[in-house]
């Protein structure tokens, strides 16, 4: 093709299709995205892991008390599905995950929806939702303490998603010029029955949960209320405002006036106490000149335990283990089993450090953006400090290489997890 | 004599109004000038954009080596300082929306749920774009003409940040005298260092009324080698309720389409 003629064809091309055209070389086609009725997409995640496991800490027993490897590997891989279907004022959302992991022990694998939900645009006051879904109350990245009627998340991995609960919520939002440029309130009812869901307290209960929004003079204020039987009713307040281009500070409490609590004595007895709990979080985000964003929050777990109750439980597994070892008898092994979700869990202390700081594209380096993460126990002094590299420079490719330290004196939280340390691979393919 | 003095007493009224116009006239003079390069930078504005609109655009990211990124953003605006943008692709970013509320800006990630404040600076892309220039509101809104200067067919406007939470503190706009709209604006720190240079280019017509140019180009000493560009499909008109640019809304930004 000569040149002229070459000329020609493109400026036809560009006749017919101006938005081909719309930057020398650089198309963009508009019609690739046109809205759609049914949108869908997702991501598959293939994981390696490989843990270094710690010598008798209480969490590694109650795991491997019959046969203790001293490290162990793990490859799971997750398949999540999300979409939506819309059709006039009405759409039906949908988060769906799938995952299976193997390691040198186990097999597992589950299969959740994690969201699942019909929503009603009434206008762009009053939005109506009915079925499964994540609510995300609350303005702390690593915790939420008032985050009433959400899973609790996991700080080590914050962005992952939730599995949400079912419920029938309204949502009426208005603006307005001056001061207080935006409300919002939202409303969720809960039911607790047979096969609904039944983790999130006493079941046959109906419980109500409401937040209301106020955009005030530049600052993000939530109030928030959870009244029924499932659980105890709570009361919380969270705001966020940016002092600065570059600073902004967070900050949530929760009060919970009657709490049951479970607390290991002395004696190995479980003992519930009604306690009051008034848990809080500050946190800031700072973004420096080298684009260098640090996060750093620290937060007050009033639901937690002592130093000395959380010494009392390791102290249950090791003398478990030792009666273990000599008769063959499980009995306080069950026994601290049964009470490592309330002292096992994540964080299950009373005053913790979480402290980011992400390191955005060093050396002119696209994409690549290095991390470190260290949430450490104020109390006992235990800590995880966590070095990572993330690479998204492959369109629709996302790769994190991470490494986790574990550790802490004797009878130290962090020092009583099963692993010491963990060198983890993730891939995603996002479609 | 006497014909003289009558003379004198007809000219002394015209005289004092004279120098009471001057007098009023003489201090406001900068002021009128530098209101002439408000003007010209609010119709610059209305050329780019109308108040509210909505708008398609595709960001490029390009690497020293040829590699590319592209993103494509579904953009709302109404009125001086309210906007959201959706990500439609890549898959890795469908579905995360930016609001902007004049100095506020949030970013909600679908995973995350909850949308986090972020500041204009940080780039939701990567790259020579920040969120300044992805949640862009008019000109006007957060600048000033602090000068102005006529260089053959083009305008050079000195432009200075109305408060210190805006992304650049200063910006030289050349702008075309006949199409008025900028063709070259250099964005610079408070220190005073350049932070990149945003290229406009191609001028085409979206209908309504909208000629304006379809490819803006950055580059940035900060990114030596690196560019990024964003190419503009589609600006209509569009009235929106205040309520779409609400927290409880971004979720849903998707419906409007």
């Amino acid at each position: 093709m000569s040149r002229s003629s070459f000329r020609a064809a493109w400026l036809l091309l560009c006749l017919l299709s101006p938005t081909v055209c719309a930057g020398e070389e650089f198309g963009f086609n508009l019609a690739e995205f046109e809205k759609k009725e049914l949108e869908w997409g997702g991501y598959l995640e293939l994981k390696g892991e490989h843990l270094e496991l710690h010598e008798n800490s209480a969490l590694g027993i109650l795991r491997f008390y019959r046969d203790r490897p001293s490290t162990l590997d793990r490859f799971s891989t997750t398949l999540q599905l999300d979409g939506s279907f819309s059709r006039g004022a009405a759409t039906l959302n949908w988060v769906l995950q799938g995952s299976a992991a193997q390691d040198d022990a186990d097999w597992e694998d589950t299969a959740e929806v994690f969201e699942g939900y019909a929503s009603l645009k009434a206008s762009p006051h009053a939005t109506f939702d009915l079925g499964k879904k994540v609510f995300k109350w609350g303005k702390g990245y690593a915790w939420n303490p008032a985050g009433f009627i959400d899973r609790a998340k996991d700080p080590d991995d914050p962005e992952q998603a939730l599995e949400g609960f079912i419920g029938a919520g309204a949502d009426l939002i208005k603006s307005f010029a001056g001061p207080l440029r935006n409300l919002a309130f939202t409303a969720v009812i809960l039911p607790v029955w047979r096969g609904i869901n039944e983790d999130f307290g006493d079941r046959d209960q109906v419980n109500l949960a409401a937040k209301l929004y106020l955009l005030y003079r530049d600052t993000d204020l939530d109030f928030i209320w959870y009244t029924g039987n499932s659980r105890s009713s709570r009361y919380g307040f969270d705001f966020s405002r940016n002092l600065a281009t570059n600073l902004e500070i967070h900050g949530e409490v929760a009060h919970i006036p009657k709490q049951p609590k479970n607390i290991l004595q002395p004696d190995n007895r479980v003992e519930l106490r009604e306690v009051t709990d008034t848990s809080y979080l500050l946190g800031v985000r700072y973004l420096g000149e080298n684009d260098l964003t640090t996060i750093i929050e620290y937060y007050h777990n009033d639901d937690g335990y002592s130093e000395e109750e959380l010494g009392r439980f390791y102290a249950l597994v090791a003398e478990g283990y030792s009666r273990f070892l000599s008769s063959g008898s499980t009995t306080l092994l069950d026994q601290a089993a049964g009470l490592s979700q309330l002292y096992g869990r994540p964080q299950a202390g009373r005053n913790y450090l979480y402290a980011r700081a992400v390191q955005k594209e060093p050396f002119d380096l696209l994409y690549f953006a290095p991390a470190i993460t260290a949430i450490v126990n104020l109390d006992d002094r235990s800590f995880s400090v966590s070095p990572e590299a993330v690479y998204t420079g492959f369109t629709n490719w996302e790769m994190r290489l991470r490494f986790s330290l574990i550790n802490g004196g004797y009878h130290t939280e962090h020092a009583e997890k099963q692993n010491s340390s963990r060198l983890e691979l993730r891939l995603r393919y996002f479609f | 004599m006497l014909t003289s003095m009558n003379c004198a007493k007809k000219i002394r009224p015209l005289l004092l109004l004279l120098f009471a116009w001057l007098a009023v006239i003489l201090p406001a003079a900068p002021a009128a000038f530098a209101l002439d390069g408000n003007e010209i930078l609010a119709r610059v504005d209305r050329n780019l954009q109308p108040e509210s609109y909505e708008m398609y655009r595709k960001l490029i990211n390009i690497e020293p080596d040829g590699a590319r990124k592209e993103f494509v953003l579904y953009t709302v605006k109404k009125g001086r300082e309210k906007m959201v943008a959706l990500f439609l692709s890549p898959a890795s970013e469908k579905g995360r929306a930016t609001l902007r509320l004049g100095d506020n800006m949030w970013l909600y990630i679908p995973n995350v749920g909850k949308p986090l404040r972020i500041t204009s600076l940080q780039s939701v892309v990567g790259g020579v774009f920040n969120n300044a220039d992805i949640l862009r509101l008019d000109y006007s809104a957060e600048y000033e003409v602090s000068r102005i200067e006529e260089k053959g067919d083009t305008y050079l406007l000195d432009l200075k940040a109305r408060s210190g939470s805006v992304a650049y503190d200063r910006l030289k706009m050349t702008v075309d005298k006949q199409a008025l709209v900028p063709t070259v604006i250099e964005c610079f720190a408070v220190s005073g260092m350049l932070i990149k240079t945003l290229y406009y280019k191609d001028i085409k017509d979206f209908g309504d009324g909208i000629r304006r140019p379809a490819t803006i180009e950055t580059d940035s000493p900060l990114y030596k080698g690196y560019k990024s560009l964003m190419l503009y499909a589609k600006i209509a008109k569009r009235e929106l309720a205040d309520e779409v640019f609400t927290l409880n809304y971004l979720p849903r930004v998707e419906e409007l389409r």
